[in-house]
């Protein structure tokens, strides 16, 4: 069929596939147990017995890996769905409405832009507090500004449209026209970016983690998983490379299926 | 349609028309991310001020309400929000930033020290990141082979996914740790801003690659490109006459952004390396709960991608000329409506006379 | 021109023998070329005509070996002065294109370097082919400006091409594409984006350049009247083959092959009848659609505009605000069951007009009539109660239907927004309204990417006739189309007027497709109208030059003369 044509989707959906199970039920995936470890067995490479080796408690890494998609994949999640709810209601507000209240609307929009995600997301994370929902909150406020200028272009763009103005000069109403015309040809860009600001989401949420804001040890997740080996590095690197390997799978899955949703009309 | 005297004059006023607006808006931005930052840590659950604290003076934290106003006083965050608000909008409009929290320093003076360390590895990271792009763009143009052009296009998306912590620690582990050649921390050697520089100039390079590489290979399918080849040009003059200042002119405007990256990105990377700079202070900043400190970096970022912003902005006046300000001769013709091109139609018109009187008399 | 003698051929410059092109997209393979031989004599002019996916523009891409991505040259010779381009090298193309083949492109508006300066632009073949310096390649620049008729060439040369006129743009183009004296040029569609007196002119002008350089040229167009008027040889592509060569005149006077025949019958400048409807008047064909449709006891005009003015502000920034007339004291009546045409080139005003005309554009000042009534202030539930009376359509099939809705939802859409009907009487109507406008009521539930530019025109006729208006506002309904398809709809639109008595006015830019529907015709230049009367006075008898000018610029006529 046509998804054997290609192998990058194929791959991508298995790694995802797995990357839901791993939120879902990671009992079915995970070899031991996330939390405890065995003091004698501690910081061993990766074996048959340990498929990622041993952290400095003895704990299983792939287990803790597996363990850890829940709060790094959640977290995303939750941001992308408050950037894009928040985002496109802005968007849609300013651009439907249009005059000194766009322009209010846009202005404020302009400055959550210029004020880099990651910061946003600190200044949030300052305040609320450590731990992975601020983390997410954070990370989807920074997220909103974009969605909604998108959102925003995007209603101006198909309000232009000529269908537009012919459904107006064929007697539609103007509610009617937002719904059945503008709404559904404006959202199409917005969802398809919002694919893609989940692969932006993970890699910010892990890295928010991994400076120490996010869940807060012995809770895994993948930020942290990799912070953790980072005292290691000189004498055992993957400890700290095969959780960032996964974070980097997993991006580069989300991605490629989000470039083909935005391809496929 | 020219006359010299005026022309001075009216050169000076359309430059003021110009800038005008876009300094105007620098401002505005400045304002409005302080008010922002201020609105967001006054307005979201929790007390900021008591956790700051509480972390700073441990168990021993007062919780005598005189004593917490005394020390609320002390760091300026004293009184209502509307006094506060007001108070230290002026601090920000005077380059008074207030004192830390936690160390007890004015936070200019504080973001003053640290700022020449950060810089010193953005600039650096960016000029890497966008000569990167730039020549793997243009080894994808000038090549003949389809599947050394797809090859290349395929690389550089792999640099947004992935994270600057796990770049860090590779580059650590393998150049540091392994064949020692650059310090794995620090700031004092001159080779230490090596290492950080590549690691974020790997995102920052793919960022800017994904704009620019689009811009470039829309210009090859494009018709002034086909002329230029009608004309007889090699890819290599193609490229470097035609195609590199359009392309650069599309993605310029994303260095605003580029500059939002990279301040988020010097957290992370300052963290990896241990080097001071200020993302390690806003690091350190939110750890210790220090307000003052994360409002006083929000600004000096709002101001640096406001700058680039400006600046870009005028660049992109100077290099194209079709937004350049019309300097006296009103020819400009904007494309927006089928209604506005009398302008050049009345040329068409004009020289209409020649062609006709001279060709139909000839038939 | 074509009545002179045509140079003695002295020997083939190019010969092009049984060319394959395919197009390789996502997998699947497209043959846009099969099996194309032709020549063209050194000094001849040779025209290629089609319409568009003919592969007409596909063989002028790859005389100089640049076809566009997926492209790929599958079989036959290109052989020029002897030597074969389909199999040449890279290095070896280079030499010849530019300095032995010129090339004059499409789109004037988009393929000159938008940052550099013109003549900078043309030094560029000259530095490179003649080696000549820096500063003599500029000097010969500014008179290559000079030769193509751009006034005031030494400061043109200082300018980017934004602030050139499209004709002058093209100008340009020609002049780059015999900057160093080619023994070839291939001009594809080189005028089809100006206005037809502009046209003309660039025209005259390359064709002045060929002979006095004697220079062969390649003209493909669309248009089959412009190859009468200027090729010694006319070669008519359809569907990637080669249906009919021949010396011009003869394939014109003489079509042998069907599909030519329908070109020279459909082509707007060689043929200038009105067109008539194929329907018995009157006869309301039993059609549920129009019962309910108020009939007028009135016999004045149905509409009347009287002094419209609208200006626009014109923003460049840096510069003062100006403000442009686009349309100034404009005066007209549509009568009854007639069409009214207005004329125009671009800027002239004749869009706006129309669509203040249909209360789509409101008025600074003027007044708008209709059946009577002044409409001009009309708002909200009243004017929209209006949009049964007066329907648009619109210039472009592919904009002004909603991508996403169905062809059905589209063409009921109005008769939902009047809540006329249930959903099967919609369904019903939808169905008669399909076959209103010769379309098969199977086209019903696709969608508008998967119908061509002739069916989408169909269906937003459609779409207007929904809810029987008495008056049709068409603003350049043919322009986007195909000639023979052109054609199709121009006599679909005679017929639904004869079948409907609906009244028309009709916005153009085409004199020739004005001719073959109006009953009155509209001259506007610059906002101003510049003649008007009945159709016969306006084209048999024009009082104004610009009208004139206007008329003799329809390509089609030097041949016929």
């Amino acid at each position: 069929m046509s998804a054997l044509k290609k192998p990058g989707l194929l791959l991508a959906s298995l790694i995802l596939l797995l990357a839901l199970l791993a939120v879902a039920a990671p009992g079915l995936l995970a070899t031991q147990n996330p939390l405890e470890g065995v003091a004698t067995q501690k910081l061993l490479g990766p074996s048959a017995q340990h498929w990622f080796g041993t952290d400095h408690l003895g704990r299983d890494l792939y287990s803790r890996v597996i363990y850890g998609a829940r709060l790094s994949v959640a977290a995303a999640a939750l941001a992308v769905v408050i950037g894009v709810l928040v985002g496109a209601a802005v968007g849609l507000l300013a651009g439907a409405i249009g005059g000194v209240v766009d322009f209010v609307i846009m202005r404020v929009v302009d400055v959550l832009i210029a004020v880099p995600g990651i910061l946003l997301a600190l200044i949030v994370v300052a305040t609320l507090g450590f731990g992975p929902w601020s983390v997410a909150i954070g990370v989807g406020l920074g997220a909103a500004g974009a969605f909604a200028r998108v959102m925003r272009s995007q209603v101006l763009r198909v309000r232009n449209e000529e269908y537009v103005e012919a459904a107006g000069a064929l007697g539609v109403r103007r509610g009617t026209v937002l719904v059945t015309h503008v709404l559904p040809n404006a959202a199409r860009p917005v969802i398809s970016m919002a694919a893609l600001e989940l692969g932006t989401a993970i890699l910010s949420v892990s890295a928010l983690s991994f400076l120490g804001f996010g869940p807060q040890p012995p809770a895994p997740e993948w930020g942290s998983l990799v912070a953790a080996g980072r005292e290691f590095v000189a004498t055992s690197m993957w400890l700290s490379v095969l959780p960032g390997a996964v974070i980097v799978a997993v991006v580069l899955s989300v991605n490629r299926i989000a470039h083909q949703l935005g391809a496929s009309k | 349609m020219e006359s010299a005297g005026a022309s001075l004059a009216n050169r000076a006023r359309s430059a003021l028309i110009f800038v005008a607006p876009k300094v105007l808006q620098f401002v505005f931005v400045i304002w409005a991310t302080y008010t922002l930052t201020f609105l967001l840590i006054h307005f979201l659950p929790g007390d900021p001020v008591l956790a700051a604290l509480s972390l700073k003076g441990g168990d021993a934290t007062t919780t005598d309400p005189a004593a917490l106003e005394k020390l609320r006083a002390q760091y300026g965050l004293d009184g209502s929000l509307f006094e506060q608000y007001f108070r230290h909008l002026g601090g920000v409009l005077s380059g008074d930033l207030g004192v830390s929290i936690s160390t007890g320093q004015q936070v200019s003076t504080m973001i003053a020290r640290v700022i020449p360390h950060s810089a010193s590895i953005a600039v650096l990271a960016l000029v890497m990141g966008i000569a990167l792009a730039v020549l793997v763009t243009y080894l994808a143009f000038i090549t003949r082979s389809t599947w050394v052009r797809q090859t290349l296009l395929q690389i550089p998306p792999l640099g947004v996914a992935i994270p600057a912590f796990l770049t860090g620690l590779v580059l650590i582990g393998v150049f540091s740790f392994g064949l020692g050649w650059f310090p794995s921390s620090g700031t004092r050697s001159p080779l230490s801003v090596w290492l950080p520089s590549i690691t974020l100039a790997l995102p920052v390079g793919a960022i800017f690659f994904q704009v620019f590489s689009a811009a470039v290979f829309e210009a090859a399918g494009g018709a002034y490109v086909f002329t230029a080849v009608a004309k007889g040009l090699s890819p290599r003059a193609i490229f470097t006459r035609h195609v590199l200042r359009n392309s650069m002119l599309a993605s310029i405007t994303i260095l605003g952004l580029q500059i939002g990256y990279l301040a988020g990105g010097t957290a992370v990377v300052e963290t990896v390396f241990s080097r001071d700079g200020i993302g390690r202070m806003t690091v350190n900043a939110v750890l210790a709960r220090d307000v003052n400190v994360i409002t006083g970096v929000v600004i000096v970022v709002a101001v640096v991608y406001s700058l680039v912003n400006l600046v870009v902005d005028v660049l992109y006046g100077l290099i194209d000329p079709r937004t350049r300000p019309s300097l006296g001769r009103a020819k400009g013709s904007s494309p927006k409506s089928p209604t506005t091109t009398s302008t050049p139609a009345a040329a068409d018109s004009l020289v209409a006379s020649d062609d006709a009187s001279a060709e139909r008399t000839s038939a | 021109m074509s009545q002179t003698p045509s140079p003695e051929p002295s020997g083939t410059l190019l010969s092009v023998t049984d060319l394959h092109i395919d197009y390789v997209t996502g997998g699947e393979t497209f043959h846009a070329v099969r099996g194309v031989s032709f020549s063209v004599p050194r000094g001849g002019i040779v025209a290629i005509v089609g319409e568009s996916g003919s592969g007409k523009s596909t063989i002028s891409a790859s005389l100089i070996r640049r076809l566009s991505t997926g492209g790929r040259i599958t079989g036959g010779r290109i052989e020029f002065d002897g030597t074969d381009l389909a199999s040449a090298g890279e290095r070896f193309l280079r030499s010849v294109r530019g300095a032995r083949i010129g090339f004059v492109p499409q789109d004037p508006s988009n393929s000159l370097n938008p940052l550099m300066k013109i003549g900078e632009q043309i030094a560029e073949p000259l530095r490179l082919h003649q080696k000549l310096s820096t500063t003599a390649a500029a000097a010969r620049a500014v008179e290559i400006l000079a030769e193509v008729g751009i006034p005031d060439p030494g400061a043109r040369a200082q300018q980017y091409p934004h602030q050139l006129s499209g004709g002058q743009r093209q100008r340009v183009l020609i002049g780059m594409a015999w900057a160093c004296n080619p023994e070839l040029v291939i001009a594809d569609e080189p005028t089809s984006a100006l206005d037809v007196t502009v046209q003309a002119q660039v025209l005259d002008r390359m064709e002045r350049l060929a002979k006095e350089r004697n220079t062969a040229v390649l003209l493909v167009t669309h248009d089959l009247a412009v190859a009468a008027d200027r090729a010694d040889r006319i070669v008519v592509m359809q569907a990637g083959r080669i249906v009919e060569q021949g010396i011009a005149r003869e394939v014109l006077a003489n079509p042998t092959h069907e599909y030519t025949q329908r070109l020279v019958a459909a082509a707007p400048g060689l043929n200038s009848q009105r067109l008539g409807p194929r329907v018995t008047t009157g006869k309301v064909s039993g059609s549920s659609l129009f019962a309910e449709r108020p009939t007028s006891p009135q016999q004045g005009p149905i509409l009347e505009a009287k002094d419209l003015v609208k200006t626009f502000a014109l923003r460049t920034p840096g510069a003062p605000a100006t403000t442009l007339t686009a349309v100034g004291n404009v005066s007209f009546s549509v009568p009854r069951g007639k069409t009214v045409s207005i004329v125009g080139e671009s800027g002239s005003g004749k869009t706006t007009t129309a669509r203040i005309a249909a209360r789509i554009a409101e008025a600074d000042s003027g007044t708008v009539h209709f059946d009577g009534e002044d409409i001009t202030t009309l708002k909200g539930e009243k004017l929209r109660q209006l949009r049964r009376r007066i329907q648009v359509v619109y210039q472009n099939p592919f904009g002004s239907l909603d991508p996403r809705m169905s062809i059905e939802k589209i063409i009921t859409e109005p008769l939902r927004a009047f809540k006329i009907g249930n959903r099967a009487g919609q369904a019903a109507a939808a169905r008669e309204l399909l076959d209103c406008v010769q379309l098969s009521p199977g086209l019903a539930n696709r969608r508008p990417g998967q119908l061509s530019g002739g069916q989408r025109q169909r269906v937003a006729i459609a779409r207007a006739l929904a809810l029987g208006p008495e008056m049709i506002v068409l603003d350049e309904p043919v322009s986007a189309l195909d000639v023979s398809v052109q054609e199709q709809i121009l006599q679909l639109l005679v017929d639904l007027q004869a079948q409907f008595n609906l009244s028309y006015l009709f916005i153009s830019h085409d004199l020739g497709v004005i001719r073959q529907v109006s009953d009155e015709i509209v001259v506007m230049r610059f906002g101003k109208v510049i003649e008007a009367g009945t159709a016969a006075e306006v084209l048999n008898n024009p009082q104004q030059d610009y009208t004139r000018e206007l008329l003799a610029s329809i390509p089609g006529q030097l041949a016929v003369r």
